[in-house]
């Protein structure tokens, strides 16, 4: 800065004028601070506030009724021990990482096959097939979980189509179950999301690569995969936030049960905080989610804002 | 897929004597038929099992004595005449207050915020963009606990500030979809209403907002719907059971010792009207895309 001005002395009057017009364009009106206030003051007060809050919860005795539900204090370390020692915790957390594992897996490959055939398929199939898939995403997760509960239990929808009508799937592989009925219902999104995409490759890219005689999968992994690859990362990192916050299907469906076998970290959260009272033992939980949920987020900020 | 390849592939001999191998996709080869078919077939056998599990919704929901079991149904419209009743229907309208409070405080709060980012000269404006699209990646669901400490302290457990809870959960993503909107608005036309000495409050209104409608309209259906599914946040956060939304009445059904199921499913159908609704309408908006060329040229 103090280099251009030096060097601009001789023509002064212009440079103050070019400066003063740089200071008007530069202020911060008042009124632009006053149109950002209620947004940012209701992130503040119910996002930033109850993410301290909760930082500090998990190092209390907090509960939810008797004595410590009032006159509860700073415990250290103590619920830090009892996470590293606690078995379930572990275990929910590898039932947790299954889940969105899964999850993601299933839903690009569905949401990627669905989108490429819907844009070749027969008008009237496309219609009726993208439909289904779009209603079950719109579904709300608990009539989805109400409806895949009815589908996968004994004498439900899938055990009578296969000829078993007393196999009880939902029993015998919840996980799995579970699993399905999450991909079942986020599906649609990403089929919409890569068929936007894949309407966005240039024709004329895959034409030339048609001359040259490529077979489909190099077509694939040769054109399509390197110009979709923004639009993957993002269904998968979207893909795995929504399924780590996923409550309410799962409660549904299973509760968590049969034991533990479905007991993905939300769930275990608000098991421990309303149903076994503790509550600073369940916001220390949602700490890890909210850690994990970080990584996720600062990946997905990272590929969001280079594109 | 495979014997494309392997096919003697189409020619064509030009003027100077050269050989030109066509593009399989320009010979009406058999192999591209078979294709077209196989496609067809694999998308039709998708969508039915996509179709599966929500045949026992419909179906049950028309019959009168129907179970978790598939089955024909006894037909009847009885199971809706059952759930439009009494404290059911209260649930439901329970639920249009809590979506439609939730949707009016992030889109207002929203829209302003949207506008400031995308045309004002803000302090520290990209970490502020930074830190909305990090907590629109982070399901703010998950701060549940601390929130219902911070409420049950202030004898908050009630139908209002768990609106005001879920329009924060939306408002993220709605302030970075409104704001892509309103970056496509030319600003010559703010600039018109401003020599006419409009206000911000006037420029917002008469120029901004109407031109913007599409993608204030997606944020406005985007929170609505997250409102109405919500399950988790007014299970917690409703102390009171005669404010509780329809998500949680219908939880409720199941924990009774002997289910209707008929009725469930009914309650369950007519409570995904409403965002069917709204799904459709929005696909609409998008489809007649924007008009802001004409605004410019008029």
């Amino acid at each position: 800065m103090m280099s251009t001005a030096v060097v601009d002395t001789t023509t002064g009057p212009r440079v103050a004028e070019l400066w003063k017009s740089r200071q008007d364009k530069e202020r911060t009106k008042w009124s632009s601070i006053l149109l950002l206030t209620p947004a940012l003051g209701l992130l503040v007060v119910l996002f930033l506030i109850p993410m301290g809050f909760a930082v500090y919860l998990g190092l209390t005795d907090l509960t939810l009724l008797g004595p410590t539900s009032i006159h509860w204090g700073f415990t250290g370390m103590q619920n830090l021990t009892r996470l590293k020692q606690d078995t379930e915790f572990w275990s929910s957390l590898w039932t947790t990482g299954f889940f969105i594992g899964g999850s993601i897996v299933g839903v690009v490959f569905l949401g990627y096959v669905l989108a490429s055939l819907l844009q070749r398929a027969t008008t009237w199939l496309r219609i009726v097939v993208g439909g289904i898939v779009v209603v079950s995403w719109m579904m709300p997760a608990v009539t989805a979980g109400m409806t895949w509960y009815a589908s996968t239990t004994g004498n439900g929808t899938f055990a009578t189509l296969l000829g078993t009508p007393n196999s009880n799937f939902l029993d015998a592989q919840p996980l799995l179950i579970v699993t399905l009925a999450n991909i079942w219902s986020m599906t649609g999104f990403c089929m919409l999301v890569m068929g936007a995409a894949l309407r966005n490759i240039p024709s004329e890219a895959i034409e030339a690569a048609m001359v040259e005689n490529a077979s489909t999968w190099q077509r694939f992994r040769l054109i399509v995969l390197p110009l979709m690859r923004g639009t993957i990362i993002a269904v998968v990192l979207l893909t795995a936030l929504l399924s780590l916050a996923n409550f309410s299907l799962i409660y549904i469906m299973t509760q968590g049960g049969p034991g533990t076998a479905t007991n993905i970290l939300p769930l275990y959260s608000y098991q421990q905080a309303f149903s076994f009272n503790n509550l600073a033992y369940g916001a220390l939980i949602g700490n890890v989610m909210v850690l994990i949920a970080t990584v996720f987020g600062v990946l997905y900020v990272r590929i969001a804002s280079r594109s | 897929m495979k014997s494309n390849a392997n096919a003697a592939p189409a020619t064509m001999t030009l003027s100077d004597g050269t050989v030109v191998e066509l593009p399989p996709e320009n010979a009406p080869t058999q192999s591209n038929t078979v294709r077209k078919i196989t496609g067809n077939t694999i998308l039709a056998g998708l969508g039915l099992l996509f179709l599966v599990p929500m045949l026992w919704l419909i179906l049950a929901s028309i019959d009168t004595n129907a179970t978790w079991a598939i089955e024909w149904p006894h037909f009847s419209l009885r199971n809706f005449q059952a759930v439009l009743t009494g404290s059911l229907l209260h649930s439901l309208w329970n639920s249009v207050v809590l979506a439609f409070l939730s949707t009016l405080i992030a889109s207002v709060a929203g829209v302003f915020a949207a506008y400031s980012f995308s045309r004002r000269k803000i302090p520290f404006k990209g970490a502020l963009l930074l830190f909305i699209l990090f907590t629109s990646g982070v399901p703010l669901t998950i701060m549940v606990i601390p929130v219902y400490e911070i409420f049950a302290h202030y004898g908050w457990l009630s139908i209002l500030p768990t609106a005001v809870f879920l329009s924060v959960t939306s408002l993220p993503f709605e302030v970075y979809l409104m704001k892509n909107f309103i970056d496509a608005v030319p600003e010559d036309l703010e600039e018109a209403a401003r020599m006419e000495q409009a206000s911000t409050l006037q420029v917002l209104w008469r120029v901004i907002i109407p031109l913007a409608m599409p993608g204030i309209a997606a944020a406005a259906i985007f929170g609505f719907v997250n409102a109405w599914g919500s399950f988790v946040v007014p299970l917690i956060l409703i102390s009171n059971g005669s404010q509780q939304p329809a998500p949680i009445a219908l939880y409720t059904f199941l924990t009774l010792p002997k289910p209707e199921f008929g009725n469930i499913a009914a309650y369950s159908l007519v409570f995904c009207v409403p965002v069917f609704i709204l799904y459709a309408a929005s696909s609409r908006l998008f489809r007649e895309g924007f008009v802001l060329g004409g605004g410019v040229k008029g």
